[in-house]
């Protein structure tokens, strides 16, 4: 039978020192699935990006992408995987000695060497378009607004077309307007690139355009999966007081 | 390369001193083979490291230029009249130009260096750092150690000599200028006792030693900005703590250094 399962996560295990972050923590996420993480600050949703793409090593447990068990590979298997995921980072982590044009040939630069000077100038001015910012190619990372950083964040991460997509916080720090668009704008590539999406999120409305399924990070344990509905309507007192307050938010 | 973190606090005990002081030590030693294992893998970024040359050159063209010109005015109005009293003002050329090649020009210009070189690449790479532009590089499968740091310590290592011969240079020019301020010497006279005096010998491992000295700038600068944490604090402290560990190892090298140079050319002691 053939695994459907883009990300297989078992029993995950992350301490920092005595402070336990996950604790047997088990998620897996279908192709094509947007899942959508949420959780209180502290409680490990960024951590597990950073183990999803290996940037921290679990204390036990296993992470496969692809059937592929990351702590089984060596550097460049993993970085070989890399290249079919995508990260965007909270504050987009933009290449601050670099412009636009070059944040985004970077990675294509490094992953097709033999590509063309041409080809990679059609693949940056085509990404930007998607991403509605082909008049910002040559300025600085200084030179733009939040959202801006974060369009732009997005299109370098999807400029070698990922299978997967990691989103720490994609709408932290922007107008009610503007993170509205960038949730758009993620399920709008999603849908246009066919890609499977892990957001980490506080933004309830940022959930609602982008989840397919929801889990809910509490005490370093899943506190619930579901439906974001279910999850919204749940009589648990703690995620209803956790959701009424963003919906005053919102 | 798992790097020992730095404790740091407003409370901070003598047993944790302590233990900065051998976690710096161990950090800089595994940061240290991690660039030997990093630098002969291919490809190398042969366009980085010649941007980061041109770029630190550049940066610190100016300073050392007046360092070296003033190192050369002071050393030799100091030694003056002293040599005056000895009656041996013609030897002021020589005497200056080698203490200026074997000692005062490669520390000084080190010196000037790591303040000026090594904390920028405390504070470019400690802001990379806290600004997650790191992670994102080695989450698009690139090698950050091997983009940032391989290539920054190889600049620093190759232009540290070139900047110290024209600072030695600077300097003997500065040396002739206090010269004819107060007597009456020609510009042939002073070369010739220029070139006479400084031997092979002095050259070398004057010249020499800045190449461990840009390696030290290049290596505890990088060292400092990619192990930064703390955000805007953290980036300070690399960018500060850099000047002051390298500008240390530039001492306690340089020690070490002219031993081993009067071990080797026993000639010039």
């Amino acid at each position: 039978m053939a695994n459907n399962k883009l990300v297989e996560i078992k029993n995950l295990t992350k301490r920092f020192e005595k402070l336990s972050v996950l604790e047997n923590i088990s998620i897996d996420v279908p192709k094509g699935e947007n899942l959508v993480v949420f959780g209180r600050s502290g409680q490990g949703k960024s951590v597990l990006l950073k183990c999803i793409i290996g940037l921290m090593a679990t204390d036990a447990g296993k992470i496969l992408i692809k059937g592929s068990d990351l702590a089984m590979l060596s550097i460049k298997e993993l970085n070989c995987l890399r290249k079919d995921i995508g990260f965007l980072f909270q504050g987009a982590a933009l290449y601050d000695s670099m412009t636009v044009r070059e944040n985004l040939e970077f990675p294509i630069k490094k992953h097709f060497p033999e590509m063309e000077q041409k080809a990679i100038d059609e693949k940056v001015i085509n990404t930007l378009e998607l991403v509605s910012l082909e008049e910002a190619i040559d300025k600085m990372p200084s030179e733009l607004s939040g959202g801006m950083k974060k369009r732009i964040g997005l299109a370098r991460s999807i400029i070698t077309d990922p299978e997967l997509m990691l989103y720490d916080e994609p709408t932290t720090g922007l107008d009610p307007i503007t993170s509205k668009e960038i949730s758009e704008l993620i399920i709008n590539l999603q849908k246009k690139l066919n890609m499977t999406s892990v957001v980490v999120t506080h933004d309830l409305i940022c959930a609602k355009i982008i989840a397919d399924r929801a889990i809910f990070l509490h005490d370093a344990k899943i506190a619930y999966q579901g439906s974001l509905t279910e999850l919204t309507n749940s009589t648990d007192l703690f995620l209803r007081n956790f959701f009424s307050n963003e919906l005053v938010k919102e | 390369m798992k790097i020992p973190k730095i404790r740091y606090g407003r409370r901070l005990s003598y047993t944790d001193y302590l233990y900065n002081f051998f976690a710096t030590i161990t950090g800089l030693t595994v940061f240290n083979f991690e660039f030997v294992k990093q630098v002969f893998r291919t490809p190398l970024e042969i366009g980085q490291i010649k941007k980061h040359m041109d770029e630190l050159g550049v940066k610190t063209f100016g300073i050392v230029s007046i360092t070296g010109l003033i190192i050369g005015l002071v050393l030799t109005m100091q030694s003056q009249p002293i040599m005056q009293r000895f009656g041996a003002t013609d030897f002021l050329p020589a005497m200056v130009s080698i203490s200026v090649v074997r000692e005062l020009g490669p520390v000084i210009t080190a010196l000037i260096f790591a303040g000026r070189v090594s904390s920028g690449i405390g504070a470019e790479l400690g802001s990379m750092r806290v600004t997650e532009q790191i992670d994102a590089m080695e989450v698009s499968a690139i090698n950050p150690f091997k983009y940032l740091v391989v290539t920054r310590v190889i600049a620093t290592t190759m232009i540290l000599p070139i900047l110290t011969v024209y600072v030695i240079m600077i300097a003997l020019i500065g040396c002739y200028f206090a010269i004819i301020l107060v007597e009456s010497m020609s510009a042939k006279y002073f070369i010739d006792a220029v070139v006479s005096a400084v031997q092979f010998g002095d050259f070398i491992p004057g010249v020499g030693k800045t190449f461990v000295f840009g390696y030290i700038v290049g290596l505890v600068g990088c060292y400092k900005g990619f192990t930064a944490e703390g955000g805007t604090e953290g980036v300070g402290r690399a960018s500060t703590t850099a000047v002051v560990l390298a500008s240390l190892l530039i001492l306690i090298f340089d020690m070490v250094l002219v031993k081993i140079s009067l071990w080797l050319w026993p000639t010039i002691s």
